[in-house]
């Protein structure tokens, strides 16, 4: 008789115990973009910002559009994962990991891009020395340093059973392993250490995530430039990021399920709850544009309104409207009705939703500063190649550290999947049963 | 099992060590920022109630993560160990 709890760990650990030409040929294809982005970087760093497009008074373009973007992202990972645990969604088990990979992967590539902006990093040393909380950009170094350091304790702590059967089972790798393993083996006393340990995990990190990624709007909001000064912006970019991350998320499962025949643990209903969860949050993304846009309209303020009408039908009505094209009606047209093709419409839909978040983003940070409150010439900004290779180079990285984590440890979670199998079915039965009423004893 | 005492479970055991402290370390050293910036805020007057709140509310944060990871360390790699 086949051994399920061998036979599941094989299948999970393969990723890590064989490599394939395909890994390799996607290490040199991603190389390539991050050489581009290193060249680009290195011509920056040599004649300094000018060779971007970034000019007065649109002194923010691609890389911080990319900073809020990739941030956003993070919040795929340690938010989704810490509610589902802590709602106790049984379907979570195969997701979480992938989920708080991309929290950890990201944030580095988004506290990156403004070094990048910069132009000259030794400055950040200056912000170390001599910030002053007066700024918000201070307030997004502590919520972000906070966030990365909550976010890898989030991802390792789980991660900790797992590396103790690659400690036993795989034969490489050992001293390292068995370090991180901290001498795991499983008995009740570490399972109930663990398990408390994830459960404070989970509640920390949830205030965290969102207080970051607030943090981040007031850069924006806390300034009385036009279309930025707004109360909403807090809940807004919040709601932005769980739907861009939410998507992120999807398009990374769908890539390693096809790459590493994940296909008996990511199965089309993981796909349509995360879309229908993807639904949600569009239609909530749009209720608070839609809030934001109304408000600065009926005001009627004169700077508000060229900066709305720039947006609506001026110089950046393509990004614009392709923003509500990729935010709301392509998931609308995608995910209204799951019943076939689950995983080719939600995939749709997410890649839509990447696009039109990127956009959104763009079209937060550009306009505004083309129509600045101060009397400035007006100005259309252009990026360069150089902060389109920065760009390229920054997604290639962020895609080049996820496919090397795969290599180092499981994807998916080994001792989540065996929880569900062999505890998990039970205690759902049992708590379904304790939702009911009681059986009234006496009736047929 | 692979007897506590050989030379390899000492290694493993000092490399464990070495990277709980620095993690203690790391966090320390992000809260000595915070306190800097909260020392020359107020030293200068310059708004030392932002420089003051922010911290509050931070420095908790981290430790908290400082103690969940102590937290582990010692319930699986010393206390689990010796169990």
């Amino acid at each position: 008789m086949v051994d399920h709890k061998d036979a599941h760990e094989d299948i999970l650990l393969a990723p890590i115990a064989h490599t394939g030409p395909g890994f390799y040929w996607t290490v040199a294809g991603l190389s390539v973009f991050i050489l581009w982005g290193a060249i680009a970087y290195l011509v920056q760093f040599y004649y300094g910002l000018g060779v971007t497009g970034l000019m007065q008074p649109v002194s923010w373009g691609f890389y911080v559009t990319n900073f809020v973007f990739f941030i956003g992202i993070s919040h795929a990972g340690t938010l989704i994962s810490a509610i589902l645990r802590l709602s106790r969604a049984e379907w979570r088990r195969p997701i979480t990991r992938m989920a708080e990979v991309i929290t950890a992967m990201v944030l580095f590539i988004g506290a990156g891009q403004i070094l990048v902006d910069l132009g000259r990093p030794d400055r950040i040393l200056n912000v170390i020395l001599h910030g002053r909380y007066q700024s918000p950009l201070l307030w997004d170094a502590t919520s972000i340093s906070a966030y990365l350091t909550a976010s890898l304790t989030y991802l390792y702590l789980p991660m900790i059973p797992d590396i103790a059967i690659l400690r036993d089972r795989l034969g490489k790798w050992k001293l390292f392993y068995s370090v991180l393993a901290l001498g795991w083996t499983g008995t009740e006393a570490q399972q109930r250490v663990l398990n408390r340990a994830i459960a404070i995990m989970c509640v920390i990190v949830i205030p965290v995530a969102i207080s970051v990624h607030s943090v981040v709007s007031f850069v924006f909001s806390m300034t009385l430039q036009p279309m930025w000064h707004s109360t909403i912006f807090g809940p807004y970019f919040v709601v932005g990021a769980i739907f861009s991350g939410i998507a992120a998320l999807i398009v990374a499962m769908i890539i390693f399920r096809k790459t590493y025949g994940l296909e008996p643990y990511l199965k089309p209903v993981h796909f349509r709850y995360l879309g229908q969860l993807l639904l949600v949050m569009s239609l909530l993304w749009f209720y608070f544009t839609f809030a934001e846009y109304l408000t600065g309209y009926y005001g009627a303020e004169p700077e508000e309104m060229k900066v709305f009408w720039a947006k609506f039908s001026g110089p950046f009505w393509p990004y614009f409207w392709a923003m509500v094209l990729c935010n709301l009606f392509i998931p609308l047209a995608c995910l209204v009705r799951l019943g076939r093709h689950t995983v080719g419409k939600v995939l749709a839909a997410s890649l839509a939703i990447i696009v039109g978040m990127w956009l959104e983003r763009f079209i937060i940070v550009i306009p505004t500063l083309s129509f600045p409150r101060l009397p400035f010439p007006h100005t259309v900004y252009t990026p360069t190649w150089v902060e389109m290779g920065e760009f390229a180079g920054s997604l290639a990285l962020f895609a080049l550290f996820y496919l090397l984590f795969t290599k180092v440890f499981p994807i998916i979670s080994i001792w989540e999947i065996r929880e569900g199998r062999e505890e998990g079915v039970k205690e759902v039965e049992e708590r379904i049963k304790s939702y009911l009423p009681d059986e009234i004893k006496g009736t047929a | 099992m692979e007897n506590l005492h050989s030379p390899s479970a000492q290694l493993i055991r000092k490399l464990q060590w070495i990277w709980m402290i620095g993690f203690i370390l790391l966090v320390l050293g992000i809260i000595t920022w915070f306190i800097h910036l909260m020392r020359t805020a107020i030293w200068l007057g310059d708004v030392p109630s932002a420089a003051i709140g922010i911290p509050v509310v931070a420095i908790p944060i981290f430790l908290a993560l400082a103690s969940v990871v102590f937290y582990v360390f010692w319930g699986l790699a010393v206390r689990g160990r010796g169990q």
